[in-house]
């Protein structure tokens, strides 16, 4: 009851959280240089044309009229088109955003997977060349830039070696890709039974996964860490030691007090990583949101850029309140 | 500087703290590597004309591609350009942009930070305020950072001035929090209160005795800052909304010679990486140790041991 | 290479043309009886290309990307065609014949599209085309004067590129294009115009399916804008079968084209943004061609035994404007130092490792009455300074030149030209405009130095040096503007009479040489990167692939 009392609350605020978002960035991309007018109609633009194009936007209101027009239509599930792709943003973001999901997804799930383990390993022995190495992983995994640990990945993998596939995109080329469900290759593939679409999805993702889940594995293993680290030294667990628990017992009851702040990390990571892996999209030619996004702002193609920070603002708020129905979950004093 | 907080250690005398600060590095040889690295980067950006063997921005077309070697140790780029010289004269453009970005955030944000944390207990306009800067922080940290930089870079203009402006903005919710957690546990402090029943104005409670006692945490936090900074700058170059080229920065440097990998060509592009990633690792390092000697148990302890060992006490 | 000089093998192409029988003009010539031998065995086969983008939109009227370029050629025909022959240098290429000829109708050696003949008034006053009977539209509507009628007044209504194609050809009202009865066409206009027939070759005037157009577009949308920018209705070699936007665009050949069906069935086009990709694809086999490579890419290219690499001259140019409205390139002589400033030679080393030649002119070198070397710019740093200090900015200047980001060889081509300007005190500031506005920003003039990369599809000096240089031309981004070329180029327009043509463009080339509206780059030339096997690739001067040309084998 306390949960649902509690989703409530938090639901309640959303919706004045999501339409502040929208409105700075509305504000702000309206700042950006460039006539959308102009750009759209290109070279051969008439002034009549020009002028009734921008009739036809909303050019000529005030910033707060157009935003609530926009605003009217996002309501309506309408987030404008892109003059770029001549699409709807919705239908843009629809084939795009899956695909940064996918990628970030399993790059945390890596990163999980590296850094969840050395954490603990390095909590547990406080000397010692793990702890070392653990120690110097956790500070280069962050001094590492993603989009150049991508290109030395390729370097050595693709172009030296040739095990892993072309940075291309997600699917190889004369591969047809599976009928789309859920946008991500590996599982729309499964469900259509196509093994050869689900097997080249997965060589692509290999490296661009790798390249995320090594450089975020640095914050996760830091924080398991140093909260594993301090459980240890906290009265409970010196109390369990005393009553000759075994160790291995110890320290997981040691990780499972520190899960609250790993699964923290992970979700700020993740709402970090939904724009942030946007050089790794670009390294090996993804095609993903953070893509479209950058693109938008470089060549003042407004829609797409507010349809994405729309999209990963709601995504955001949902991870953060999974992240809160995990806490409920974890800590026994909430049940 | 970082051991403000801890009062005695002020009084006994500047030569006694540098010995144990240079116990402590003989002790934990990772500080020492990042103190060593950081005062490498930094001598370099000041020595870059007298230090790199050819102009950093001179093409030289003749010599266009040349593998690592001599005279060219890590090979030339497209234009003929030095990569080595280039590599040098880098961090001049990427620490000034971050440090200057992450002074600015800090001064923004803990100067926000400290007015939110102290008032926000305030009934009033003063708690209204406060509320409303920080609302505004969560609606500036909801944005995908990274986008949000390239589109304060695409509103100010491409230049440096706006690469700093994006950086202080990006962070400056970091320090705005970190100050007014500081604070509010300050604020309920009996020296505090006794300032205040003396009548002392707000602004000097503010400015005398909460913002010097709680920059402890700020301070550790720049370093590591500092670092993040620059992987932003060069980040922002890589997809070409940074700093303007030929200017010798890794991230464009990297960018230029990017699409040249597949075609064998790696060193335009690997080398400044190479670079980008030592340096930031050398401000993780001094970070993570400001954060240890800044911290009154963790420093009791290993002056604890350090005295057990050579009797040095801080 | 060949040692046989380009006359000759244009004589070789000739008689090749005489065997085949397609000499005569008007003759009802099938375009395909001229394509290599085809492997019919081959039917079914497809083609995959990596490009660098899918067209913006189908409509020709609007749009000028990459992308459209090869759709309209593959979705649409056009009046009439240049013949074509074996390319004097590259032995397993065609290109077309686009030299001056005395001897045929209107000086040009053409064939047949959708014309079935021609006649052309030696005052150059009006032509008059006799369609082929009996061609159907990918809707299956015959072809009709009509619709020729109706695509003619679709440019004068929508204005934009197409009111470009009637002020070139001397069209100044709809009614001069009459309906004469159901197969025959005629263009009549006031003043002598020499590009009448040349006109109707290009590329940008393809033919519609006025029925189709109208059932479409309705009373609403007269012109069927709605439905032109994202389907076909043209008299093409293949038919629209899937586009998306971003991803692909694929084409199907079509049963009833009436010069038979190609023999490549399906032409799948792929979005591959970057060239190192699209390099990466045609190594592993992946794509049968791939569009626009970077020098460095074609020179890794060239040792691979299942890729033929064939790099034919082109119309295409590479060049800064000099923005003569902005200080202080209003004057001539700060033009021309910083012509003799930049290092041609360097650039053609270092950048195109030696695939483009130096643009020594101000219109593309494979056009009849291209001048050439009237005024030798090679570097020279003291002929530089001088004319700077003549001009009054001997401490030299700062300004900033605008580059492409979408086009990697401009920005080594900058620094390279940044690093040399130095040596004679201009300082320049190098400003990388996103590929997607990069257009936008060489249409608004604001820039004092930018990048520009175009070729003039029309082969004719006319039509080419019209286009960049007369002071009213749109096309006009560098600000050029004088009287007296102003007077020669209007003088072209309004003679039929080559031999007078060929002579003021002469005239007009020397003036704009020597005053020096750009800084001459390159003539990139064209590569065409393909898999072995592909085989009947013909070089157009719009620089695009005709996907009926491939086969096979």
């Amino acid at each position: 009851m306390r949960l649902l009392s509690y989703l409530g609350q938090r639901l309640l605020f959303v919706a004045p959280q999501l339409v502040g978002i929208l409105f700075v960035s509305f504000l702000l991309v309206k700042l950006i240089p460039g006539d959308p007018a102009v750009l759209m109609l290109g070279p051969f633009a008439t002034p009549d044309g020009l002028a009734r194009l921008r009739t036809e936007l909303g050019l000529d209101r005030t910033v707060v009229e157009q935003f609530l027009i926009y605003l009217g239509n996002v309501v309506q599930g309408d987030l404008g088109t892109s003059w770029q792709t001549t699409m709807p943003v919705t239908s843009d973001l629809a084939q795009r955003f899956p695909a940064t999901l996918e990628l970030v997804t399993l790059g945390l799930l890596v990163a999980l997977a590296i850094g969840l383990p050395l954490g603990v390993a390095g909590a547990r022995y406080k000397r010692g060349l793990l702890r070392t190495g653990a120690d110097y992983y956790g500070l280069l995994a962050g001094a590492l830039p993603d989009f150049w640990l991508g290109l030395v990945l390729i370097y050595v993998f693709y172009t030296m070696l040739g095990w892993a596939p072309a940075p291309l995109g997600r699917i190889d080329f004369a591969v047809i890709p599976p009928e789309p469900v859920t946008g991500a290759l590996l599982i729309d593939s499964l469900i259509a039974g196509n093994w050869e679409a689900f097997r080249s999805a997965a060589g692509h993702l290999v490296l661009p996964v790798l390249t995320l889940g090594l450089i975020n594995a640095g914050p996760i293993l830091k924080m398991t860490q140093a909260t594993t680290e301090r459980m240890l030294d906290s009265d409970f667990s010196r109390y369990a030691e005393l009553c000759g628990l075994p160790r291995k017992v110890v320290v997981a009851q040691a990780l499972r007090n520190a899960l609250p702040s790993v699964i923290t990390i992970v979700s700020v990571l993740y709402g970090f990583l939904l724009g942030g892996a946007v050089l790794v999209e670009i390294v090996f030619s993804w095609g993903g949101a953070g893509q479209y996004a950058v693109q938008g702002v470089l060549n003042a193609d407004l829609n797409p850029v507010l349809g994405f920070v729309l999209y990963s603002a709601v995504l955001s708020l949902f991870i953060y309140l999974i992240v809160d129905l995990l806490y409920f979950l974890i800590d026994p004093r909430t049940r | 500087m970082a051991m403000a907080r801890d009062a005695g250690a002020r009084a006994r005398g500047g030569s006694r703290r540098l010995a144990f600060f240079m116990a402590v590095l003989r002790t934990h040889p990772s500080f020492a590597l990042g103190y060593a690295i950081v005062l490498m980067v930094v001598l370099l950006a000041i020595f870059a004309p007298w230090v790199a063997p050819y102009p950093p921005e001179t093409a030289d077309p003749v010599a266009f591609l040349q593998p690592p070697g001599w005279p060219h140790l890590m090979g030339t780029d497209a234009t003929g350009m030095d990569i080595f010289s280039r590599v040098i004269w880098a961090p001049r453009i990427d620490l000034s942009i971050a440090i200057l970005g992450t002074l600015l955030s800090a001064l923004i944000g803990t100067t926000l930070g400290a007015l939110v944390g102290y008032y926000q207990s305030v009934r009033g306009l003063g708690r209204f305020g406060a509320g409303f800067v920080m609302r505004s922080a969560d609606v500036l940290q909801a944005f995908p950072v990274f986008v949000f930089a390239i589109a304060l870079v695409a509103v100010f203009g491409q230049s440096l001035q706006s690469i700093v402006l994006a950086i202080a903005f990006v962070n400056a919710p970091i320090y705005l929090r970190l100050m007014r957690t500081q604070v509010m546990s300050i604020r309920t402090m009996r020296y505090v209160e006794a300032a205040w029943l003396a009548g002392m104005p707000d602004w000097r409670i503010i400015a005398r005795h909460i913002v010097p006692n709680a920059m402890a945490p700020v301070l550790a936090q720049l370093s590591v800052n500092i670092g993040w900074s620059v992987l932003l700058t060069a980040a922002l170059s890589f997809i070409g909304a940074g700093v303007k080229a030929p200017t010798p920065e890794w991230g464009s440097m990297i960018a230029m010679g990017y699409q040249n990998i597949v075609t064998g060509h790696w060193w335009p592009s690997i080398f400044p990486g190479l670079a980008l990633a030592v340096t930031v690792f050398g401000f993780s390092l001094v970070g993570s140790s400001i954060e240890v000697l800044s911290d009154p148990a963790r420093r009791r302890r290993l002056a604890g041991r350090l005295e057990t060992v050579r009797g040095i006490a801080p | 290479m060949t040692t046989k000089t380009r006359a000759e093998w244009t004589q070789l192409g000739r008689r090749a043309f005489l065997q085949s029988g397609t000499l005569l003009a008007g003759a009802a010539a099938m375009p395909q009886i001229l394509s290599m031998p085809r492997a019919y065995a081959q039917a079914g086969s497809t083609m995959v290309i990596a490009a660098p983008a899918t067209p913006q939109s189908l409509d020709c009227n609007f749009d000028v990307s990459l992308g459209t370029f090869e759709a309209i050629a593959a979705l649409y025909d056009g009046l009439l065609g240049f013949e074509r022959i074996i390319d004097p240098d590259v032995a397993t290429a065609r290109r077309e014949d686009i030299a001056y000829h005395a001897d045929k109708m209107g000086g040009v050696n053409m064939y047949g599209k959708l014309a079935e003949s021609w006649e052309l008034d030696p005052e150059g006053r009006w032509a008059r085309f006799k369609l082929r009977e009996g061609v159907m539209s990918n809707w299956g509507n015959e072809l009709t004067a009509e619709d020729v009628k109706w695509t003619w007044d679709r440019a004068f209504a929508l204005g934009a590129l197409g009111a470009f194609y009637t002020k070139v050809s001397g069209l100044t009202r709809p009614e001069n294009v009459k309906v004469e009865d159901k197969y025959t066409v005629s263009f009549n206009i006031d003043e002598p115009n020499p590009l009448l027939l040349k006109i109707h070759t290009n590329l940008y005037t393809p033919v519609y399916d006025s029925k189709k157009c109208r059932e479409e577009g309705g009373s609403e949308d007269p012109w069927a804008r709605k439905f032109i920018e994202n389907n076909s209705a043209g008299f093409g070699p293949y038919s629209l079968e899937q586009m998306v936007r971003g991803q692909q665009a694929v084409f199907k050949a079509r049963e009833d084209y009436y010069g038979g069906k190609p023999a490549i069935d399906r032409v799948i086009f792929k979005e591959v943004p970057t060239s190192a990709a699209r390099v990466q694809l045609l190594r592993g086999g992946a794509v049968d061609i791939a569009q626009y490579l970077q020098p460095l890419e074609i020179i890794s290219l060239k040792d691979l035994p299942n890729v033929a690499v064939e790099t034919v001259p082109a119309s295409f140019m590479i060049w800064i404007e000099l923005n003569a409205a902005m200080e202080p390139f209003d004057k001539p002589d700060v033009r021309r130092a910083l012509n003799y400033a930049f290092p041609q030679d360097q650039v053609m080393t270092a950048v195109f490792q030696g695939l483009a030649d130096p643009l020594n002119g101000c219109m593309p070198n494979i056009y009849p009455g291209f001048a050439g070397d009237q005024v030798d710019y090679s570097y020279n740093l003291e002929k530089a300074r001088e004319l700077l200090a003549k001009a009054g900015h001997g401490d030299g200047f700062k300004t900033t030149l605008a580059y492409n980001a979408g086009d990697p060889v401009q920005e080594p081509i900058a620094i390279i030209y940044q690093t040399a300007l130095r040596e004679i005190g201009v300082e320049l500031e190098l400003k990388k405009v996103p590929a997607g506005s990069f257009y936008n920003a060489v249409t608004d003039r604001k820039q004092p130095m930018i990048f520009y990369v175009d070729s003039p599809w029309c082969p004719d000096p006319g039509y080419s040096l019209t286009l960049y240089f007369d002071s009213k031309s749109y096309v006009n981004y560098s600000n050029y503007k004088n009287d007296e070329v102003d007077r020669l180029l209007g003088e072209m327009a309004a003679t039929a009479d080559e031999k007078v043509r060929l002579d003021l463009a002469e005239k007009a080339q020397a003036i704009i040489m020597d005053e020096a509206p750009w800084t001459f780059v390159a003539y990139p030339n064209y590569t065409m990167a393909r898999k072995k096997d592909l085989s009947g690739w013909t070089y157009y001067t719009s620089n695009n692939i005709r996907f009926q040309d491939f086969s096979r084998g």
